[in-house]
């Protein structure tokens, strides 16, 4: 079943010369169009190996090498960083933390993200979030530690990586236009200036309400007589308020 | 005689991955097979449960590693049924174009895989060598090299890049000049001939019984194929041929997928033009902000704000580089969909190992399970 019957006009030394002719041709050309690159002494992010296709004779083989675009280890621009969390929420693996830095105002301390790259699988999801664009992956591959605690990188030590002014993906994702908006359950609001407080790009004012005089034996609510608007422009849509409000009164719905 | 099962794998260089094939033998006959899957399966449908559905395109990746936008592709396509989101018209063609380097991509590494498992070591380094040329393309416009986590619902993530259509060019016609070199290396020799032609028949009467599908069903001469038969994406405005072999063997195997690499070439070369001669936008309109991008706000207590849309099922079929792919998506209004069926067509054509296996010997089991193209990841999920 497995046999089959040679065929008998071939000659067996052909068998062996004509794979062989083409190896060989192969030869010849990698002694002139190397494959490779001598790693680490020459790098695919050096400026000789950027732009258009290596086919040509002379250089090794390859498109345009490390792109701008490649996901590699996080740069963090802390000064421009609003603290809204989104790259924390937006991370599938949970291997963002936002921690303290210093700077901030002690009641409302600034929180800037910290990357565990042991958990982080390089989706880029974070800086397709982050709606400042202060959170963006770089082109830097070389990540081995010698413990595994040196894979976390602290805000202070993505900085550093952003100081180091690598390339950067020059991709920015575009906000859909048909955006969700925080709407307000009005009853429920009792003015308590939580949203606002805690709004990260302070688009929420609290803007006073008439207090309605009470008729007849009418309980007016316990409330303070104000009520928080959302700049719709200036919001990045980070759902912060949503998390503060102690009634639960602010929700993501269709823009009105 | 004395007859024995042996184990072949799940550490072994014929798998190809983590599986086990128990082989029954009477000296070097094989008498009976019984491949055992499941050492590579990490839960991907159940995890996809409990997450956003743009946090899924994460696992799709992983689900087939050498063919990552493929099943993007298939789950994309599912879910924006579920969803009720129609992509724009250029996002499906960057979608096909995708498809097709992943399917270069996936034969060439495929093609390497092979031509180890029959002995011969050079073509296995320029198999590898031209796929780095697909990876290269696909870094310079989703980021990765692997995993690409490109699609989106509503669309993909980006455009391509400026230049990208010209670099792209130069890459297909580099590749054609190498698919010529290897059939002068495999299907020109004689050597290759004598150790593939007859090894591992099954006729198509079989296959389809089987539910074969892939290059191994078009070897069988069946010009059964997604892309045609039931189009998706923007297949049904490209040319292109269904490439079938009439001998139902590993050579045939490989006929399929050579010329299927110059049907993918000839694929990306029309959706380039297209893509060149047709500038838009690469995400729906009507797609809010949480699903475009993935966003999940999560509420006081940490658990995921609820948001209202409509309830939907999706299913979607596609040729994958390894056969048919199906997946099945029901969404019933929460964050997260309430179940994702993923359908493997390696899965089904490892399962039917005994009717391709039994009867040849033993050296013969390497060929022919590298020309079926394992891929563990998507054969476990």
């Amino acid at each position: 079943m497995a046999e089959s019957e040679p065929t008998p006009s071939s000659n067996p030394v052909l068998w062996v010369a004509k794979p062989l002719v083409t190896a060989a041709r192969q030869f010849g050309k990698s002694l002139f169009r190397p494959s490779t690159i001598v790693y680490p002494f020459e790098r695919l992010e050096d400026p000789k190996f950027r732009g258009a296709v290596r086919v040509a004779p002379g250089k090794p083989i390859g498109v345009g090498q490390v792109w701008d675009n490649y996901r590699g280890v996080h740069a963090l621009n802390i000064d421009t960083c609003i603290s809204c969390n989104l790259c924390a929420f937006s991370c599938p693996d949970l291997c963002i933390d936002m921690v303290t830095v210093p700077g901030g105002d002690p009641r409302h301390p600034k929180k800037c993200p910290q990357i565990d790259y042991g958990k982080c699988s390089y989706c880029g999801f974070c800086s397709d979030a982050c709606p400042e664009g202060c959170l963006t992956m770089t082109t830097r591959y070389e990540l081995s530690v010698s413990k595994r605690a040196d894979m976390i990188y602290s805000p202070e030590r993505l900085r550093e990586v952003f100081n180091a002014k690598l390339p950067m993906s020059p991709i920015r994702v575009e906000r859909p236009k048909n955006e969700d908006a925080i709407l307000l359950d009005a009853p429920l609001c009792i003015g308590c200036n939580a949203c606002a407080r805690d709004c990260p790009t302070k688009c929420i004012t609290m803007v006073d309400l008439p207090k309605p005089v009470p008729k007849g034996g009418e309980k007016l609510p316990k409330r303070i007589w104000k009520e928080p608007v959302v700049n719709d422009s200036d919001c990045v849509r980070c759902g912060t308020c949503i998390s503060v409000c102690p009634k639960e009164c602010l929700f993501w719905g269709t823009h009105r | 005689m004395s007859e024995m099962w042996i184990n072949m794998g799940p550490q072994h260089p014929m798998t190809h991955g983590l599986w086990n094939l128990r082989v029954k033998i009477d000296g070097e006959i094989v008498l009976d097979v019984d491949p055992e899957m499941g050492y590579l399966h990490r839960g991907i449908e159940k995890i996809s449960e409990d997450r956003h559905y743009n946090e899924i395109i994460t696992l799709m990746d992983r689900t087939c590693y050498v063919a990552g936008i493929a099943w993007e592709h298939l789950f994309i396509l599912a879910a924006e049924q579920a969803l009720h989101v129609e992509p724009p018209e250029r996002a499906l063609w960057i979608r096909m174009l995708s498809e097709e380097f992943q399917r270069v991509a996936s034969h060439l590494m495929w093609y390497a895989a092979f031509v180890q498992d029959i002995g011969l070591m050079s073509p296995f380094l320029y198999g590898m060598r031209d796929r780095d040329l697909v990876l290269d393309l696909f870094q310079s416009y989703t980021g990765g090299r692997l995993t690409y986590e490109y699609m989106r619902v509503g669309g993909v993530r980006n455009d391509l890049p400026p230049g990208f259509a010209e670099q792209a060019r130069k890459v297909c016609d580099w590749l054609l000049d190498r698919f010529v070199e290897y059939d002068r290396l495999c299907s020109g020799s004689d050597i290759f001939h004598r150790r593939c032609d007859d090894l591992g028949v099954v006729k198509a009467q079989d296959c389809i019984r089987l539910g074969i599908t892939g290059p191994m069903l078009r070897s069988a001469g069946v010009p059964r194929d997604l892309r045609k038969d039931r189009p998706y994406a923007a297949y049904d405005r490209v040319d292109f041929d269904v490439a079938t072999a009439e001998t139902a063997d590993v050579t045939g195997r490989y006929v399929v997928r050579m010329e299927e690499l110059r049907q993918s070439v000839r694929i990306i070369r029309q959706a380039l033009d297209w893509l060149d001669k047709n500038p838009g936008p690469v995400m729906a309109d009507n797609v809010p902000r949480w699903m475009g991008a993935p966003y999940a706000p999560v509420g006081r207590e940490g658990y995921l704000l609820k948001r209202e849309y409509p309830k939907g099922v999706g299913f979607s079929a596609i040729e994958e580089p390894h056969g048919e792919a199906l997946a099945y998506v029901v969404n019933e209004g929460g964050e997260h969909p309430y179940r994702v069926k993923l359908k493997s067509p390696v899965f089904v054509n490892l399962s039917a190992a005994r009717h391709y296996l039994v009867g040849y010997r033993v050296a013969d089991i390497p060929p022919i399970m590298g020309s079926v193209d394992i891929c563990v990841g998507e054969v476990d999920r």
